[in-house]
């Protein structure tokens, strides 16, 4: 096994690709973190200019996620490539068929190639490390769950990453066609998450499990099982899938039956997955979560609560109530059913209907209706329909925010004219040799 | 028996590559498949490692019948014409297989002085020329232990004196306990070092035996490799 990883990381190291990854990532992870730190210290009142409520000034929004936005980019841009690489070289060479004859088994080859590709990832987050190290000299403030938090949705991000590009690479004649088969699949979530906005049921269960859509759970600083072991499973599908496509011994017939049974064996695990209601809100801000009081006495209701929205998918209200009160409920009560009743646009040209903006609450066959978004308002509600005494309303916020009115200095340099001449020298040093030979 | 393939035959879309082609290898031996260009020979070979999936026909080893997927256990197959890790060093490739098979430093070292390999231990695989990256394939191949090793080409790109060396190299293989089956499309080559032969023309097998069983199954009292393929094809 060891030879494996030591020959794919070998392979790795010898891919232009992978060079070029590691070039571009620092002056994007640069850009994403100058530009964030420089806004956050804006909004800090930098300059004498008006600064933002201090509670509103959390490192995860202001800066951690913008620097680590260029990750996300990178792995749906530029990695693909790299994982590609590792699966079409051997193919087109021949490699492949020595291997194939190899005595290690199909699980073990995919495995070494995963760890490496891990590594390689890994390798490409020290941009993002520098940028956290100059964060804390400037002075900034880091809530490491919400951080650690970040990272892991990074980490799943680019597994699932892997084991789509693999799939590919598995399935496809060559790079090219992978290559076009992965950022296909790309531009497909991303049209799924356009269609599904707003509109409830499987499509957006399944557009909420996109890799962006899954992304944006860790970046809110939530830590939920269902998408950490949706994404793991649907890497290990995709893995599972090369698994069948690699071995040319199987014809298409074989292929395609072996592919069908992995479809079935895996289908039941998402569903299962996607129905895991654990989730944690790892915030500073607690973002996710009522007031602590407010929890206590909603989890006095144990029956289901269902949601009738009557509201369009493009209505910001609807997104208000999405995030600020359905996500949170849907944490704390045992069973909460939401139904998107509106479909129609609440366009210029388009006359609403008659219930248009109303929110309907059900619990235990009673009912009750709100216009409000607002998140005092719904629990006053929700607290009246099902007989709960409302707890007192705690005073002042208990987030105290972390303003940071300081310019990243010396970050320029290091993103823009180090690190690239650094990987540079170092491609150079390691191509170099092979190059003369 | 080593190894016995019966009835093999396999199309690719509408061209049929193998008809019913049965071929027999012995222990010890050097078998010799036989056949112009496009005759089938990499095609049986790779249905025979079990890389391609056959249409019809089994593979038994020492009279049992060996899966697809289980074939690796008895043989291996070097493929003509392949640049495994072009990136990577000739040093360092016969290393891996020589890790993958357990082989120790001084077969790697052996093998490649015998293989004149050594001024090209530092090159790049994908950076040598066709006759060296032969040699360095043929490398890969003798580091595997397997019973029988199915060579595509193995003089494919050597010179004269190459092929003479490689030859004699080759012919040492059998008395260490090995079969090897090569696919040889140069009769005088064939005829010079294989026990046996195998004779494929346009995807079946025109005949298996000596160059002596042959002739006489040819009808020929005399003559060589050439005469007799174009009789019995």
């Amino acid at each position: 096994m060891l030879w494996l990883l030591a020959k794919e990381s070998r392979e790795l190291l010898a891919s232009r690709a992978f060079w070029l990854l590691l070039l571009m990532i620092g002056p994007l992870v640069g850009h994403g973190f100058i530009t964030a730190v420089d806004s956050y210290a804006e909004a800090s009142g930098i300059g004498g200019g008006p600064a933002a409520l201090a509670q509103g000034l959390s490192p995860l929004d202001g800066v951690l996620v913008p620097a680590f936005g260029a990750y996300d980019l990178a792995v749906t841009l530029l990695f693909p490539f790299v994982a590609i690489r590792l699966v079409s070289a051997e193919k087109a060479s021949g490699a492949w068929k020595l291997m194939l004859q190899a005595p290690v088994g199909m699980p073990a080859m995919l495995l070494a190639k995963g760890l490496a590709l891990l590594g390689a990832w890994l390798l490409a987050w020290t941009p993002g490390l520098l940028a956290l190290i100059l964060w804390k000299a400037y002075g900034g403030w880091i809530y490491w769950p919400e951080l650690l938090n970040l990272l892991l949705g990074h980490l799943l991000r680019v597994l699932l990453s892997c084991g789509v590009a693999v799939a590919a690479a598995a399935m496809a004649n060559g790079a090219a066609s992978a290559a076009i088969a992965t950022l296909g699949f790309t531009v497909g979530t991303w049209a799924l998450e356009f269609v599904a906005a707003g509109r409830g049921g499987l499509l957006a269960t399944l557009a909420s499990y996109t890799p962006t859509a899954a992304l944006r759970v860790f970046e809110q600083g939530q830590l939920s099982l269902a998408t950490v072991v949706v994404t793991a499973a649907l890497s290990l599908a995709g893995f599972a899938l090369a698994a069948v496509w690699l071995p040319t011994r199987r014809g298409l017939p074989s292929r395609l039956a072996w592919s069908l049974a992995a479809f079935l064996v895996f289908t039941p695990i998402l569903w299962g997955a996607a129905h895991l209601r654990a989730a944690w809100d790892l915030s500073e801000n607690r973002r996710n979560s009522f007031p602590a009081a407010d929890e206590a006495a909603l989890r006095q209701i144990r029956r289901p609560l269902r949601v009738i929205v009557f509201l369009a998918p493009e209505d910001p209200r609807l997104m208000d109530l999405d995030r600020n009160l359905l996500g949170k409920l849907a944490r704390i009560l045992p069973r909460v059913d939401i139904e998107n009743a509106s479909h129609s646009r609440a366009g210029l040209f388009e006359k609403a209907g008659d219930h248009y903006g109303e929110v309907w609450y059900q619990l235990d066959g009673r009912r009750a209706m709100s216009r409000s978004t607002t998140e005092p308002i719904v629990l006053e509600t929700l607290y009246r329909l099902a007989g709960v005494e409302p707890p007192p309303r705690a005073a002042g916020g208990e987030y105290p925010g972390h303003p940071l009115a300081v310019r990243p200095k010396g970050a320029a340099p290091l993103f823009y004219a180090l690190w690239p001449l650094a990987v540079a020298l170092a491609a150079w040093v390691h191509l170099k040799d092979r190059n003369r030979s | 028996m080593l190894l016995a393939a019966r009835g093999i035959s396999k199309h690719f879309g509408r061209n049929a590559v193998l008809q019913d082609a049965s071929v027999t290898a012995r222990d010890h031996e050097v078998l010799g498949l036989i056949g112009p260009n496009g005759s089938g020979k990499t095609t049986l070979f790779e249905c025979l490692a079990g890389l391609i999936p056959t249409d019809s026909g089994e593979v038994e080893v020492r009279g049992r019948a060996v899966a697809p997927a289980r074939r690796k256990q008895f043989l291996f197959y070097l493929p003509d014409g392949i640049r495994p890790w072009a990136d990577q060093s000739v040093a360092w490739t016969m290393r891996f297989f020589a890790a993958l098979y357990a082989r120790s430093p001084d077969e790697v070292a052996a093998l490649a002085r015998a293989l004149q390999l050594e001024p090209l231990l530092r090159a790049r695989i994908g950076s040598l020329s066709k006759g060296e990256a032969k040699r360095a394939l043929l490398a890969l191949g003798l580091l595997t232990p397997h019973p029988l090793l199915l060579l595509d080409e193995p003089f494919d790109g050597l010179d004269f004196r190459q092929t003479r060396e490689v030859m004699t190299l080759l012919r040492t293989v059998p008395a260490a306990g090995r079969t090897l089956f090569l696919s040889i499309h140069q009769l005088t080559d064939a005829a010079r070092v294989c026990d046996r032969l195998v004779l494929l023309s346009k995807g079946r097998v025109a005949g298996e035996g000596t160059l002596a069983e042959l002739r006489t199954r040819a009808g020929l009292n005399e003559g060589g490799l050439e005469e007799v393929f174009l009789a019995l094809t």
